[in-house]
């Protein structure tokens, strides 16, 4: 009898738990099955489900979502294990999803299911990691290296009025995205800003403790450099501490790539004064718009731009949806984000 | 002695009976919330997700069945997943050749922790968790994290992604390792053995058994199937990278605990074991579809397990509270109801 008790309470116990949502999934299926024109259903895919960076994308998934009527999933790994991401996908293919928006944690790997996926009718989008160009319709890109290698320097030029020495904080000499935006800061600098001087390049190797002693050596060498530029997220605090450190907070000014929690405190404190991202919020939004619009196909291959619900219009490079110019988080602003 | 080993039989049986009825539970309800739960489409992918650690589960019963564990299998099956790769691709071997090398590796792999358990007379545990790093670890080492094996041709990706007479390639496999496993374990004496040496080595020893080479056999048999289950998701996925299979090993052992084998080994049995992953992956595959957020398929399975395990143990503490204090049994009793 106590058997039948247990059986009567795990049961139980699996219901209840369900229950909580499944008025939310029923209602979702009536609106499908009443009413004229079927709701759509958009499934959005982070890298990790616990990671900031992808909350925040979610925020304007949901926004967009909202506005446009879907009926958005935001579902991803919880769990290191690679097999996750593809074991989603399958389960949203059964599921019946009309779109899919990726962002890939394995290239290759889920290429696998999300090529299953479009092959049952499913359209395919990725963010923010791209997949294999043949498993999806669009990349929403969310910066190119001359958007960042030029925001950049532009942020630097202003900081110093054009004028003076800077130095870069590279993640390491040799790895192929960092040159890229290199490239583009020196081709910005030779365009318009040719009285700032490039007078150093240090590799970090993504270390906060080496960025922070390479400063510290930059700073004793150069008494005249007027501002860093970090090419790498850990970069940023790291030759934060190195001027704070040095006492040098009025003189030398500090900007680069990074998250803003991780510079906020700096930011605060006047040692950093600009940390260059994109908005993930603005991200996830326009993955769910980009995604509607291939369902209703309002957005097609070959297509110039975009136009994206409340953000407006988007340019379109080849199958890459281009989120635009990187976003400066500084002093008034930085609070707003978390992530 | 004799009416000792019935009652664990019936219990047995009654484990697997409420486990089978917890399955059914949840099919059903998550047929009736969920969106197309129940077409064929959906019961494939949970045959497939859950093959490889269900290999895995069915490799530990024997294990955990002698008392010991086997910590290092998700480990080896990233290793073996690489190593399958490099064959392939960077020594140049045809498929099966390849495949066939890894399982010879994968054998070898049990070999090393069946060597330091029965000749040093280690604790499984302690073996297979420094396997479990030194595995995961070679693995990383070999590809530098970094390197991954893809781009396999499609008769090989057919193992992990397509149907072969009416249901999913791998699945094939898995009936036949599950029906060997079954045999070994209910049908021969090897099984025999295996409870006997869980119940009490040294008397499974005094008795005349070969107890080393038994417990040498079961890790090897480990090795074996989880590069086998390497090579499956290998071809699930479409790529082999060193991290694969992270965390598989505690899957598996949740499983088969579920499934009723003790923790302590001497009692368990193989069908309890597929229950035990099925339940789980019918819940982790359910909740997608009953558009519950992934995190309560963790919570749920822990829950499960607790329960079926004090189901198991309810019935032994009410006896003895009720011996002990015969005028409040009742009572008791009625709490429980309530």
């Amino acid at each position: 009898m106590n058997r039948i008790l247990t059986l009567l309470v795990l049961t139980g116990l699996v219901a209840a738990a369900s229950c909580s949502q499944s008025s939310d999934s029923s209602s979702g299926n009536a609106a499908n099955s009443s009413g004229g024109g079927k709701k759509i259903t958009i499934a959005l895919l982070p890298k990790s489900k616990g990671n900031a960076y992808f909350i925040s994308c979610n925020k304007g998934a949901e926004k967009a979502a909202k506005e446009l009527g879907v009926d958005l999933i935001f579902d991803g790994p919880t769990d290191p294990d690679p097999a996750k991401q593809n074991e989603i996908v399958e389960n949203w293919i059964t599921l019946g999803v009309d779109a899919i928006a990726a962002a890939c944690e394995n290239k290759e790997g889920i290429s696998t299911a999300l090529r299953k996926a479009k092959s049952k009718g499913i359209k395919v989008i990725t963010y923010d990691a791209d997949a294999l160009p043949d498993a999806r319709e669009f990349f929403v890109n969310q910066a190119t290296p001359q958007g960042i290698g030029y925001a950049l320097m532009d942020e630097a030029a202003r900081l110093c009025d054009s004028n003076g020495e800077f130095a870069v904080i590279t993640g390491s000499l040799t790895a192929a995205n960092q040159i890229e935006w290199r490239k583009f800061i020196e081709e910005r600098r030779a365009a318009i800003y040719s009285n700032m001087k490039l007078i150093a390049v240090r590799p970090c190797d993504d270390l906060k403790d080496k960025a922070q002693s390479e400063t510290t050596a930059l700073l004793a060498a150069y008494p005249d450099l007027k501002i860093i530029v970090s090419t790498t997220s850990l970069g940023v605090p790291g030759a934060a501490e190195a001027i704070k450190q040095a006492g040098k907070t009025d003189k030398v000014k500090n900007i680069g790539l990074g998250l803003p929690n991780e510079n906020k405190r700096y930011v605060h404190e006047d040692v950093t004064q600009s940390v260059i991202l994109w908005k993930t919020e603005d991200l996830g939004y326009l993955a769910v718009q980009a995604a509607n619009a291939v369902v209703k196909g309002t957005l097609k291959p070959g297509d110039k731009t975009f136009k994206a619900g409340a953000l407006g219009e988007y340019e379109i490079q080849g199958d890459n949806i281009m989120l635009g110019k990187p976003f400066i988080f500084n002093k008034t602003n930085i609070d707003q984000f978390d992530f | 002695m004799n009416t000792d080993k019935h009652g664990f039989k019936k219990l047995l049986f009654r484990h697997e009976t409420i486990l089978l009825f917890v399955l059914a539970a949840e099919w059903l309800y998550f047929n009736s919330v969920g969106r197309n739960f129940g077409s064929l489409d959906n019961t494939f992918d949970i045959m497939r997700h859950s093959v490889e650690i269900g290999l895995l589960a069915l490799a530990m019963t024997p294990i955990i069945l002698t008392g010991g564990i086997d910590l290092s299998v998700g480990s080896l099956l990233g290793l073996s997943a690489i190593l399958f790769g490099k064959l392939w691709r960077d020594a140049g071997l045809p498929i099966p050749v390849a495949a066939t090398c890894t399982i010879i590796i994968g054998a070898l792999a049990g070999g090393l922790n069946a060597t330091l358990i029965t000749w040093l007379r280690l604790p499984p545990l302690i073996v297979t968790l420094g396997t479990f790093s030194l595995f995961r670890g070679l693995a990383a080492a070999i590809t530098h994290g970094a390197d991954t094996f893809t781009n396999f041709p499609a008769t090989f990706l057919f193992l992990g992604q397509e149907r072969w007479l009416g249901l999913p390639t791998q699945a094939w496999l898995f009936i036949g390792v599950a029906v060997v496993l079954w045999l070994l374990v209910h049908r021969t004496t090897f099984g025999r053995s295996f409870r006997a040496i869980g119940f009490a080595p040294e008397g499974a020893r005094y008795a005349g058994l070969p107890v080393e080479r038994r417990v040498a056999m079961v890790y090897v048999l480990s090795g074996i199937i989880a590069a086998l289950a390497a090579i499956i998701y290998t071809a699930r996925l479409g790529q082999a990278k060193a991290d694969a299979g992270t965390g598989y090993e505690l899957f598996a052992i949740t499983a088969v605990v579920l499934g009723g084998t003790s923790i302590f080994g001497g009692m368990g049995s193989v069908p309890g074991t597929l229950l035990g992953v099925a339940a789980i992956a019918v819940l982790n595959n359910g909740l997608v579809h009953a558009r519950q957020p992934r995190e309560v398929a963790g919570m749920l399975t822990g829950a499960l397990l607790i329960l079926a395990l004090s189901s198991s143990a309810l019935p032994k503490m009410l006896a003895s509270l009720r011996a002990r204090w015969q005028p409040s049994a009742s009572d008791t009793q009625q709490n429980k109801t309530a």
